[in-house]
This record gives structure tokens, C-alpha cells and sequence, in this order.
């Protein structure tokens, strides 16, 4: 069948029944494979402690361990401050890439100058670095500069996840909008900041939102910053949610549990931005 | 066309140039840069911070400030947090504890001490942290403090300790010499000595009884494997001990066997470390052990910690389960096999001795902390009788540490309902000691071996495994 | 569904044409306040990363010294670390594995990612409904999704084994085995990113021309001759990008491997980072590690420059033959 819409393509032109169901199966066994482990982590999160091991798909669910994980149950529990925690880190790095990156991203768009290809290029390597290079040092100026442990330093290292994207992807952006517009509107007696802020910002708003929703996922799901650069105050969700790895028994129902809690918001997040997503997640690099 | 426009703004092969110039250029001056970042602790020469308290002790002299913690999660620090108002109240310090899980409780360790800024002053660790956090001066001596009158309560009581459990936390950082000496890095707070935990009821309907030597430990396993199913013990498997490629997987059952058998991990040879992995009776003894796992232990071995291991005694799952006494213990309420475990020290060597690899988990001083008098009067109360005493009787404080919590009536009663588990340990206690060559590069030379026996489980031949492990591992211990 | 790049929706939207302002006010910016515009706009960036690199060159000056846990006042050594590694048996076995693993997982991925997005170019009421879920295993974050598949893959715990044996498949041992051990590991990484090179490779599908469809269509051309000279090489530059960030991105793995495997069985699965983890975090040989570190970093530098090369070239001549 044909949308309306959709462009004729490189698409099978016969349409043979058993090819048609030979490609739904196939389809479905994938999403099988891809949907099986989260299925999996939903069963077990519902599983009693005798249960966690013991038993495949019949169990009687039960939704304790949630409420374990959220303190519900009157044990205390940290989930939920850290879950604020992931919030205000997450929310505050993409701001600060916001704020610092659309500026850079828009003179790179828009002018070569010395050094924008070095600063971009480097921009993009935080990408490729292994991380542990810098965990080292990083924890020890960290210490020094009291940062450790702390939202601020947080919003600081997540800049080496969210930074680059922002940047190399609203690049891609602003190189899109035409500069005639921008042109018309400075040959009407506009000063540059008055076209920015009226003219092209609006724009290209959509990609900032979709830029946005992407930075704040990889920040929310990044653990070895939060794991080695913070303890008990700016502690992130990631990070917390392998807290039931230990102790006399190890309680896989309660990882879960808070695994699946912490992974909500990404997948909230992401069926908002599935238009822009080939753009956020190739950099730039492929618009689709 | 879109690929086009991507042309123009993807990644220059000249911006590729440009920036690893940029990198040569930077890391020429390196030397400037690494101003920080390096450098141990201060050196332990030039007196202890313990010899400035003077005067009566009191316990009130610390009143108002915070104690950071690093600790891992575990039965332990739960008996502490629950019983720290006690502590707060009597000194009228804080403590702030920050958990983490086991899995990644060491590298936060690592990092925290390499760091030498003193974010936390007192942590958990065991005497093989010791040996390599040690030498280079992350830990503060605490035998100036225990020494000082002043500074220390007096029904402290150090002797109270088991031997060999205090002698765990010394060490002179010299390869090979024995543990011991004038220097106390740490003081040992719950330990673990490594023994066989069984399925009761399993033994009682297949009439099995405990094997005595490890010839004997093979065939039981054997058997259990084959007949418990078909006595109505589901799919259950002869022995869990732990396989995955890490440290930990050498220091319980394989090394209390290992020793049991007369078998060492190093010799020393004018000052140098000399493996002894590949003796030919540590070859048998290898071959034999990765024999018994893949005849009658867990498919998926290599990926077994002490909790894959210890739960499956727990699930039902495993018949025998060779390793910690207290893994076992946690296994014997809440799960399917509660209450029907018992415990037996494990096989004997050919001369009839128990000798056990313990491990400890044991309390020290961050060397680089900036409240060294209130960390140690924290660390003298958790180390007290009167926490150590309500750790083991209102939590889940085991194997007590000290002799008069160990033998006191309470402490005994609560462990009775655990078939055999008071006996084994009186049995094994005696022999119970760090088995391991003290040496600085510990962590290397058990993981490797770890990899070693995957190797060997999965196959190899073990002489040659273990040939290489020797040839290879020489050189790093004496690095 | 159709295909709108976000500049053609900008387009779409007449834009506001600003009401007439102040005049003359453009030509009092003087030139050069003009010629320093872009430095002002992008100084903060600058300085941000500046803040960020000090750590890293921090880092890699300690691949000159001598530094661990048990030499912590370390000596200038020059370049001993790089010769030691690269003497050394464990280096060279960890170049292989991570060559081998890295390799696999992309062709893995690039393979079962353009499958899946030739299946789901095709429409219907399933294939709109699954793209929807398509993205599900790049949000969880990989350290869950290792502990979540550790366990799936247990034989005594997770749901692999009762599902390989319901197919008939017997003496499943999990990770046993150097062999499976990294075949998991591929399965893993190819469950989290084949979803990124189908997104990318489906974008690609909708936007290429109908043209030369329509032509091979009316000569007659068959399923595969249309597949093998026309989808696939106009799609080569988009499949390309996707490739070159899992090239780049399974040599630096870490999450899946370490999680599974931890290096085993043996050292069956060690790749360039776990022995920089190894050494550097658990062994606490800092230099030794870093080192480590530094030559995979320069590795994934290498291997990106000729790549991105190549994709320049290929982005050009497709361009060309598109003009």
C-alpha cells in the first residue's frame, strides 16, 4: 500500500502476497528480539524476591518492589531525590549547551573564520574520546575545585555529551536557513541581534526542541560521569538504580524496578522527536 | 541534494590534522600539566597525627562535626546506620554515609584515594586493598591512635580481636614478606571464612553425608548433579562456586582448597616472587576443580560472582555451595531453601588440616583526611564492643570479629537454628588467615589467574595454561 | 508518510517579514566589531572546552611517566609505556579483539539495520506500527541494558535458555565458551544500535529520487537488479555515515563487554578498553592504562580521518553525478 504522500521510490514493485508475509514475519521476529530484554526487565521488576530467580513468565506480579524503590513502603529510600536529581542535571546541562552552543553554532554556520574548524572538530572528538581518559584527573580537579558531588559540576562534565551535539547538529540547522532572509531583513535597517533573535531563531525552533530532547536523553542515561564524580547529593538515577546490586541479597526485582522507572522519561522523550531524530542522532550529517 | 550539503559541513581530513597537532603540541608540555594528580598520601615518617591528643579521653571532644563515609552496601553498614543515633548522641558527631553497590565499590575507592584530596576520611576495604592502597601512602597507620590513651576509650580492648584477623591488616609493603609488623592499616569489622554450605534435605533423602577430602567433594558433587533431580529436587546442579574472570573469584573456595592441598601462590627467591601456579600438583588441582565445574556445576560459569553462586543455593538450584560461610547464611532465610541449609568446613588436606582463606571487611583511615581525631573516634566506636556486640545480634552483623561477641550467649543463640554453622566455624577459625603471598600487584596476579582457569574449564590444557600464567605474571609481580 | 527535511518546512511558513525599523542603523557597526563577531558568539564555547580538555591533556601527559599505586611519585620514562604495551602479548590479543569485535558489530549492524529498514520502507499497518518501537533499545542506557542482558543470557536465570530450547537448540551454556562469549557480545551491541543504522538507512530510502526507479521499472528491471545497481548504491552515503559512528563507536566499547563478560573466558573478550580499565582502575598502573587509552584514541583517530576521507569523496562524486 501507498500513503499519500510518500514519493515513489526504491521500493519492491511486486507485491506478492508470500513476499508480504514473508517481510511481516521477518519484521516481527526482529521486534521480537528488540522488545524481548525489556519485556524480560518489566517481568522481573514485578517478581517477589522468591520469585526473581526462580521462575520465567508464571508468577504472581506483585508491585512492591516499585514501592520499595520509591520508599513507598515507609524503608526510605533516595529514588525519588534522585530522580531530581537526573532532572536538574539533565535539564541544566542542556541549558547551559543551549545557551553557550546555539551562539557558536550559528557563527559556524555562518562564517569561516580562524580556528571554527578546529573548534568544531573538537567539539565532535568529545564524541569519540574514551571517557575514562579524562575520569582520572577529572576526579582529582574535581576535588580540588569543589565540585565534586555537586549539580553544578554535574551541568559542567555533561557538557562533553550535550555540547557537541547541540552544536553540531543546530550547525546543520542554521546552514540550512537561507541567508537571503536574514539579508532582506538587515537590508530593512535590522541590527544582526534583532534578525537573530525575530527572524532566524524562530526558524529553526524546532530543532532546538528536537536538539534539546535528544541532549537531555544521552545526559540522563550517561553513568560514568554521575557514577565516578558524585556520591550522595547529586547522585543521578542511572547511577542509583544499580544500588540493589549488593547487600546480603542481591534484589535483581529492585534494579529492575528502578531501571525501568529511570529509562521513562528517554522513551517519553524520544516519540517527540522521532522527526528530527536521523538529523540528532548522525550530528548533522544526514537530514532525512 | 542532501548529501551534498552534509559534504560541506561533515569532518575535514584538515580539521582531523589540525586537531591531533594540537593534541602533540599539548601533551609536550605535559610536565607542566601534571602538577596534579600525582603523589601518594603524606609519608607515615614524621610522626602520626594520633601523638597531638593529649589529656584524659572524652568522648564528647569531636561534638559537632561530620564524619564522611565511603562504604559499600552491605549488612554491615546497615547495622551501622541503624545503630549511628547511639553514636551521634554519645560523641555528638555526624556522619554522612554514602553507599554503593559491590560491583563498582572498589573503583569508587580507587578513584577516591588516587584523587589524595581527602573527600572521605574512613572507608571499607580487605586486606588485599591493603597491599596495593598502602605503598603509596593512601592509609593512615592507626596504631599511634590505638596506643594513645588519649585518644583512645579504654575498653577498646585490641587484643579482644582475633589474631589473625588484626595480623590481616598489617603488612611492612615489602613483596613476599609475611603480613604482620608494627603498622595497622586497618582493623577487621565482619569477615568471611570459606567453607561448604549444603542442601540439607537433599542429603537426607539421597543419604549423602559431607565429604572429608576433595577427591570425595568431586564424586558428592557428581552424584547430587545426577540423582537430585529424579528425587523430585527440580533441575538441580551439584556445586555453585564462583568463575568470573575477576580477583574474586581465586580468593574463596579455589584458595581455601588450594591451601588445603599444601599448595602456595608464590615462592620467594632472593627477594623476588616466583609463581607457583604451574607446580605440577597445582596443575592437577586446577584441572580437577575446572573438572568439577563442568561436570557438575552451572552452565554459565564463567559469568558467576558470589551472588549468581550464592543464589542459586538459595533458588534451589545448586546442591553444595563452596564459599563464603555468610553468603550461604543470607541464603538460609527468605528464599526457596530457607531453612534447609547446613554447613561443613569442606574437605580436608591430605594431613587433615583446615586451613581456610578468609575475607575480611575491615574499616581504615583515609591518610588524606582533614579530620583525622574525629574519624578515629568514629572509628574506635564501630569498632567497639558495644556496636560490634549490637551489630551482630540486632543486624546482620557475621562473622563477629571479636572473640567476646563471638562466643557471648546472644550471639550464639541467634545463630543456632543454622545446622552446623557455629561448629564449622569453631572448627575452621584456628586456620582461618589470609592464604595469599602479600604482594603489591595482587589484583593482576588473581584475575589473570581467574582467566586461567576459564581457560582450563573451557578446555585448555592446563599445564600449558598455566606454564603461560607463570611465565607472564613473573615479570608484573616484580615489576 | 513524507519525506520534509526541516529546512523545506521552514520554507513552508512564508516568513514574517519584519515591519520596517530604525533606519541606518547597519552601516554604524563598524568593521571590525563585524570581523570579531564570530569569536564573540563563539568564545564561550571555547572556553567551555578548554575547561573540559585541561583533564584530558592532564591524562595523556601520565602516558609518559612511570605513575601507578605502587610507584606514586613517578619518573619522566619518555615513551617506555608505549614501547612496553606494544611489546606485550595481552596488547596485541586485545588489538585483535577489539579489530574483530569492532568489525563484526558494524557489519552486524549495517547489515540487519538496512534489512530492517527495506522492511519497513515497504509500509503497511505493522511496519508503521513497529517503527514506532524501532528506537526503544537506544534509550535505555547501556550500563541497564548490560545488566539486563547479563541476566537474560544466564542459563539458570534468564529467558534465553528456555527460548533456545523451545526451538529445539540444546547445551545452550550463556558466555562459556571464547566463541559465544563474543558472539553475545555482538548481539547485544547489534540490539542496541542496529535501530540507529535502520533509522538513518530508512531517512535515506525516502529521500532518494524517483526517477530512476521509474525507468528501471519500466524497462522490467527485477527486484534484486533494482537493489543491487540503484537502492544500494544511492543509499551507500547515507548507510555510510551510520557505519563510521559504529566503527568508531564498538572500538571505544565498553558497557556491553565489561558488563557480560568482564574480558572472559580467559581473555577471550578483552578488548583496548577493558585492559585500559583493568590497569588503570583496577590494577591502579595509571600510566600503563592511560596508555592504553591513548594509543585506542589515536587508533579511533586514524581509522576516522581515512573514513571521513572516503565519505567526502563519495558525498562529492555523488553530488556530481546528481547535478
Amino acid at each position: 500500500m501507498t500513503a499519500p504522500g510518500r514519493p515513489p521510490g526504491p521500493e519492491t514493485r511486486r507485491r506478492s502476497p508470500v513476499a508480504a508475509v514473508a517481510a511481516n514475519i521477518a519484521l516481527v521476529v526482529y521486534f521480537a528480539f528488540s522488545l524481548l530484554p525489556i519485556a524480560f526487565i518489566i517481568a522481573l521488576s514485578l517478581k517477589a524476591d522468591r520469585d526473581q530467580t526462580t521462575t520465567y513468565l508464571w508468577f504472581s506480579p506483585t508491585f512492591d518492589n516499585y514501592r520499595t524503590v520509591l520508599g513507598l513502603d515507609g524503608g526510605g529510600s533516595s529514588y525519588v531525590r534522585f530522580f531530581l536529581a537526573s532532572l536538574t542535571t539533565s535539564v541544566g546541562a542542556v541549558l547551559v549547551s543551549l545557551v553557550i552552543g546555539i551562539p557558536a553554532a550559528y557563527a559556524a554556520a555562518r562564517w569561516r573564520f580562524k580556528g571554527s574548524d578546529n573548534l568544531m572538530f573538537t567539539l565532535l572528538s568529545f564524541r569519540f574520546a574514551p571517557e575514562l581518559l579524562v575520569i582520572i584527573p577529572l576526579a582529582v580537579i574535581y576535588r580540588q575545585l569543589g565540585l565534586y558531588d555537586t549539580a553544578v559540576g554535574m551541568i559542567w562534565v555533561l557538557q562533553l555529551v550535550t555540547m557537541p551535539l547541540v552544536v553540531w547538529i543546530l550547525r546543520s540547522f542554521f546552514a540550512d536557513f537561507p541567508v537571503e532572509l536574514e539579508e532582506a531583513a538587515l537590508l530593512d535597517g535590522y541590527s544582526r541581534r534583532r534578525v537573530f533573535v525575530k527572524v532566524v531563531l524562530p526558524l529553526v525552533r524546532p530543532g532546538i526542541a528536537a536538539v534539546s530532547l535528544l541532549a537531555f536523553i544521552f545526559a540522563w542515561n550517561n553513568f560514568i560521569f554521575p557514577f565516578t564524580l558524585t556520591s550522595s547529593n547529586a547522585q543521578t538515577v542511572t547511577v542509583s538504580s544499580l544500588a540493589y546490586l549488593g547487600g546480603n541479597l542481591v534484589r535483581f526485582n529492585l534494579v529492575a524496578a528502578g531501571a525501568v522507572m529511570a529509562a521513562l522519561p528517554p522513551l517519553v522523550l524520544a516519540l517527540f522527536i522521532q522527526r528530527y531524530l536521523v538529523r540528532g542522532l548522525s550530528f548533522g550529517a544526514v537530514k532525512g | 541534494m542532501n548529501s551534498e550539503r552534509s559534504a560541506r559541513h561533515g569532518i575535514g581530513r584538515r580539521e582531523l590534522l589540525r586537531l591531533a597537532g594540537l593534541g602533540t603540541a599539548l601533551s609536550a608540555a605535559a610536565p607542566l600539566l601534571s602538577a596534579c594528580g600525582f603523589g601518594g598520601g603524606p609519608a607515615d615518617e614524621g610522626g602520626s597525627a594520633a601523638d597531638d591528643v593529649t589529656g584524659a579521653f572524652d568522648w564528647k571532644k569531636h561534638d559537632g562535626k561530620t564524619v564522611k563515609l565511603l562504604m559499600n552496601k552491605h549488612p554491615y553498614t546497615d547495622a551501622l546506620k541503624a545503630h549511628q543515633a547511639e553514636f551521634t548522641a554519645k560523641t555528638g558527631i555526624t556522619l554522612q554515609i554514602d553507599e554503593f553497590p559491590e560491583s563498582n565499590y572498589f573503583d569508587k575507592v580507587t578513584l577516591e584515594l588516587q584523587s589524595g584530596q581527602g573527600g572521605y576520611d574512613a572507608f571499607m576495604l580487605g586486606a588485599y586493598m591493603v597491599w596495593q592502597y598502602g605503598p603509596p601512602g593512601y592509609l593512615e597507620d592507626l596504631n599511634p591512635w590505638i596506643r594513645n590513651a588519649s585518644a583512645t576509650h579504654a575498653e577498646f580492648d585490641p587484643a579482644d580481636f582475633y589474631p589473625n584477623l588484626l595480623t590481616a591488616g598489617q603488612w611492612d609493603f615489602t613483596n613476599g614478606n609475611p603480613l604482620g609488623g608494627d603498622r595497622q592499616w586497618m582493623l577487621p569489622w565482619g569477615f568471611e571464612s570459606n567453607v561448604v554450605a549444603y542442601r540439607k534435605d537433599v542429603f537426607d533423602k539421597l543419604g549423602l553425608v559431607p565429604a572429608e577430602d576433595f577427591d570425595g567433594l568431586i564424586e558428592l558433587a557428581k552424584t547430587i548433579d545426577s540423582k537430585a533431580s529424579s528425587n523430585g529436587f527440580g533441575d538441580m546442579y551439584g556445586i555453585a562456586v564462583r568463575g568470573s574472570k575477576e580477583w574474586a573469584t581465586i580468593h574463596p573456595g579455589f584458595m581455601t582448597m588450594y591451601t588445603r592441598l599444601g599448595l602456595k601462590d608464590f615462592a620467594v627467591e632472593n627477594g623476588r616472587l616466583k609463581p607457583l601456579m604451574n607446580s605440577p600438583e597445582a596443575i592437577a588441582f586446577t584441572d580437577k576443580w575446572a573438572g568439577m565445574v563442568r561436570d557438575s556445576g552451572p552452565a554459565g560459569w564463567t559469568s558467576y560472582t558470589w551472588y549468581q553462586a550464592s543464589s542459586d543455593l538459595g533458588a534451589g538450584k545448586a546442591g553444595m555451595l563452596f564459599d563464603a560461610d555468610i553468603a550461604s547464611y543470607f541464603q538460609n532465610e527468605n528464599t526457596a531453601a530457607a531453612g534447609k541449609l547446613a554447613w561443613h568446613p569442606g574437605p580436608k588436606g591430605p594431613d587433615g588440616n583446615l586451613n581456610t582463606n578468609l575475607w575480611i571487611w575491615s574499616l581504615a583511615m583515609n591518610s588524606a583526611s582533614k579530620n583525622k581525631e574525629a574519624a578515629w573516634w568514629f572509628l574506635q566506636w564501630a569498632e567497639s564492643k558495644e556496636h560490634l556486640q549490637y551489630a551482630a545480634t540486632q543486624g546482620q552483623h557475621i562473622d563477629a570479629v571479636r572473640q567476646s561477641v563471638a562466643t557471648s550467649a546472644e550471639y550464639k543463640d541467634r545463630l543456632a537454628p543454622n545446622t552446623g554453622f557455629l561448629e564449622t566455624f569453631e572448627q575452621v577459625i584456628d586456620s582461618t588467615k589470609i592464604q595469599f603471598t602479600p604482594q603489591k600487584n595482587f589484583f593482576d596476579a588473581t584475575t589473570s589467574w581467574a582467566a586461567a582457569l576459564q581457560d582450563v574449564y573451557g578446555g585448555a590444557d592446563a599445564k600449558a595454561t598455566l606454564d603461560e600464567l607463570a611465565t607472564s605474571l613473573e615479570p608484573r609481580v616484580n615489576d | 508518510m513524507s519525506v520534509t527535511t526541516p529546512s523545506e518546512v521552514d520554507r513552508a511558513e512564508p516568513p514574517a517579514r519584519p515591519p520596517s525599523g530604525p533606519e541606518g542603523r547597519r552601516p554604524t557597526v563598524s568593521r571590525r566589531r563585524r570581523r570579531l563577531r564570530p569569536y564573540i558568539l563563539a568564545v564561550p564555547a571555547v572556553l567551555l572546552c578548554v575547561g573540559i580538555l585541561y583533564p584530558f591533556f592532564v591524562g595523556v601527559s601520565y602516558t609518559v611517566f612511570n605513575f601507578s599505586a605502587a610507584n606514586p611519585n613517578p619518573a619522566f620514562v619518555g615513551l617506555r609505556n608505549f614501547a612496553e604495551i606494544t611489546t606485550s602479548a595481552p596488547f596485541w590479543n586485545s588489538v585483535r579483539v577489539t579489530g574483530s569485535f569492532a568489525l563484526t558489530a558494524t557489519a552486524v549492524e549495517t547489515v540487519l539495520g538496512v534489512g530492517v529498514a527495506l522492511l519497513l520502507y515497504r509500509g503497511g499497518i505493522l511496519g508503521r506500527i513497529l517503527e514506532r518501537a524501532l528506537i526503544v533499545p537506544l534509550m535505555v542506557a547501556p550500563i541497564l541494558a548490560a545488566i539486563m542482558w547479563k541476566l537474560l543470557l544466564l542459563p539458570e536465570v534468564g529467558w534465553v535458555r528456555p527460548i533456545l530450547e523451545g526451538l529445539g537448540v540444546t547445551g545452550y551454556t550463556g558466555t562459556d565458551s571464547p566463541l559465544w562469549a563474543f558472539l553475545w557480545s555482538v548481539v547485544v551491541d547489534a540490539w542496541i544500535y542496529t535501530p540507529f543504522v535502520a533509522i538513518i538507512a530508512l531517512a535515506g530510502l525516502r529521500s532518494l529520487p524517483a526517477s530512476p526507479f521509474e525507468a528501471a521499472a519500466v524497462d522490467g528491471a527485477g527486484w534484486w537488479f533494482t537493489f543491487r545497481r540503484l537502492t544500494l548504491p544511492m543509499l551507500w552515503p547515507y548507510v555510510f555515515v551510520a557505519v563510521i559512528f559504529r566503527l568508531m563507536d564498538s572500538l571505544k566499547m565498553f558497557d556491553i563487554i565489561f558488563g557480560l563478560t568482564t574480558g572472559g573466558p580467559g581473555d577471550s573478550t578483552t578488548t583496548l578498553q577493558i585492559n585500559a580499565y583493568l590497569e588503570s582502575i583496577s590494577y591502579a598502573r595509571y600510566s600503563r592504562g592511560i596508555t592504553y587509552m591513548v594509543v585506542l584514541w589515536a587508533a579511533v583517530y586514524l581509522i576516522s580521518m581515512i573514513l571521513v576521507g572516503y565519505l567526502r569523496r563519495l558525498q562529492n562524486r555523488t553530488a556530481g553525478e546528481a547535478a
